[in-house]
């Protein structure tokens, strides 16, 4: 069993799209005597928000922006292209300050610009909302790296989503290679989770028109899948779990089911 | 004692988490508050374990209702593996576990009309005033078919308060269903989840095996209903939600498509 730390991290890690405060809430209230152990919890946080491209608003701004490993500058700062500013996280609150300017400079910043443009335009025509993050990688120097967040939270009526994408542009071979995630949480009377990852591996180009095309044709074959796969299960795994009624048609007359014979009587002619 | 807002807090982190890892994160939730242990146990449902009986040579499913320390009771033995010491354990009246006795061999048929294989088994105990509790166990599960595999768990928890020509019964259902599907193309997905449900019902009773009948119609609804509301949530609510994050058709196209819809309505009613 891991340590108690490390139990609570791991609740942080799984927190569904949009509730992590309610699940910070919720630890707080049970381990309430223990101080020390929430303490403990910063590094959870800041994995939580940069893998799940926390977005925040800057002070002062109107637009979204988001976090992740890829455009930190570290020490809890991170940077935007599209508004040319760096800023400082709180992994904890989920809130930014310390807003200064942060014009990019790169090798690949015409690309970068160029790419922000058209893959501007291509989310806006396929996410009603979502945020996009467009620089050299951290962690990667040599990639460029596009992250995408599309959030929507509908707390009132239990349910909340979250579709990531994040890709790595070689620019010199223009390859392109990274993952879509999609994550759905349902909880009225229940808890129900959709969970997804599908791996990106495909040769896009140099340009950003043909990055562009390449992402959108990605994503649009991705959806066009998992669309096909909830029908896959429902008439596959879900049919051969339970059916919803008996060979028959007929529910079950309970008042003689002493005298059922399994498989001759009720189940048809059924052979095994 | 836990303080009823831990345990408040316990129960909604749960219906937060990943819903596959429940059995675990409960474990972790009794490591970390001891004191929540016996509610959290008892209150939260997680996939049912399968013994097999040593004297029937049938399987059978595991809960907190047939445990007794270490000890779980096979409903077709009616004997503890591994046997209790003497002297532990309350054995049941024998009013009840004839009822329970009838009942497993009617949730068996149950079964096999409706999951074509798996695994049932009921339990029984006293209450006071010779009225009696139970519950319901069902589990199957399916191994890839076509690359998708999944597991079902029922667990229908009862109690019957006997009034005379009638008995009042409270049903409260978890399914625990689990859907995954894997390939090339569509990478993992894993569509799991559980939904409680519960009702009250006062039925007609004539002697004891009404009760089983009556049990036996309150549960067949019951599942239907949930299996009718999980194919919603799972292949109309998870698939919707993926559609409001993004759209296929462009949004310009399907906002100019919405317009026309309008104006032409609009022209129509004048």
């Amino acid at each position: 069993m891991p340590g108690n730390a490390a139990a609570l991290s791991s609740f942080i890690e799984s927190a569904p799209p949009g509730e992590l405060s309610n699940v910070t809430t919720a630890i707080k209230n049970i381990v309430a005597e223990d101080q020390s152990l929430l303490q403990s919890l910063g590094p959870a946080f800041e994995k939580y928000n940069e893998e799940q491209f926390t977005t925040v608003k800057l002070p002062g701004g109107s637009r979204e922006v988001l976090v992740s490993e890829h455009n930190s500058l570290g020490d809890g700062r991170y940077y935007d292209v599209e508004s040319q500013s760096s800023f400082a996280f709180d992994h904890a609150t989920q809130k930014a300050s310390a807003v200064q300017q942060h014009v990019l400079e790169s090798e690949h910043a015409d690309l970068v610009k160029s790419l922000l443009k058209s893959l501007t335009t291509h989310t806006s025509e396929h996410y009603p909302a979502s945020t996009l993050s467009i620089t050299p990688s951290t962690p990667s120097p040599s990639h460029i790296a596009i992250a995408l967040v599309a959030n929507k939270y509908s707390p009132s009526n239990y349910w909340n989503g979250r579709w990531r994408s994040l890709y790595l542009l070689d620019p010199s071979s223009g390859a392109l290679t990274g993952s879509i995630r999609v994550d759905v949480h349902y909880y009225e009377d229940g808890n129900v989770r959709l969970l997804t990852n599908k791996a990106v591996d495909v040769k896009a180009g140099t340009s950003a028109q043909e990055v562009t095309k390449a992402i959108a044709g990605v994503e649009r074959r991705y959806q066009e899948e998992l669309n096909k796969a909830f029908g896959g299960l429902s008439e596959g795994a879900f049919k051969g779990l339970r059916r919803q009624l008996p060979v028959t048609r007929q529910k079950i007359e309970w008042d003689k089911v002493s005298g059922y014979r399994v498989g001759q009587d009720i189940g048809g002619n059924r052979t095994r | 004692m836990a303080s009823e807002e831990a345990f408040d807090s316990a129960l909604d982190l749960l219906r937060r988490l990943n819903p596959k890892d429940t059995a675990k994160n409960v474990d972790l939730l009794c490591q970390i508050a001891p004191s929540l242990t016996e509610d959290l146990l008892e209150s939260v449902d997680v996939p049912l374990s399968i013994r097999k009986c040593k004297k029937s040579g049938r399987e059978y499913l595991c809960c907190d209702y047939n445990r007794d320390g270490d000890s779980w009771r096979s409903p077709w033995s009616n004997e503890f593996d591994p046997p209790l010491e003497d002297g532990e354990g309350v054995p049941q009246s024998d009013k009840v576990r004839k009822m329970e006795t009838k009942a497993n061999d009617a949730f068996d048929v149950y079964r096999e009309l409706y999951y074509e294989g798996g695994i049932s088994s009921v339990y029984f105990w006293d209450l006071e005033n010779d009225d009696f509790a139970g519950c319901v166990l069902l589990k199957k599960s399916v191994s890839p078919i076509s690359k998708s595999s999944g597991g079902w768990d029922s667990i229908h928890v009862f109690e019957t308060i006997g009034r005379g020509r009638t008995a009042q019964y409270k049903l409260t259902s978890t399914v625990i269903l689990s859907l995954g599907a894997d390939a090339e193309s569509l990478g993992s997905m894993d569509l799991s989840g559980n939904m409680v449900r519960q009702v009250e019902q006062e039925m007609s009773v004539e002697d004891d095996s009404s009760h089983v009948a009556n049990i036996g119609k309150m549960v067949e609804a019951m599942e239907l209903n949930m299996r009718n509301l999980l194919q919603e949530v799972y292949f109309g609510k998870a698939k919707d939600v993926v559609g409001d994050l993004r759209s296929i058709p462009s949004l310009s196209e399907t906002n100019r498509d919405r317009a026309t819809q309008r104006e032409m309505i609009s022209s129509m009613s004048k």
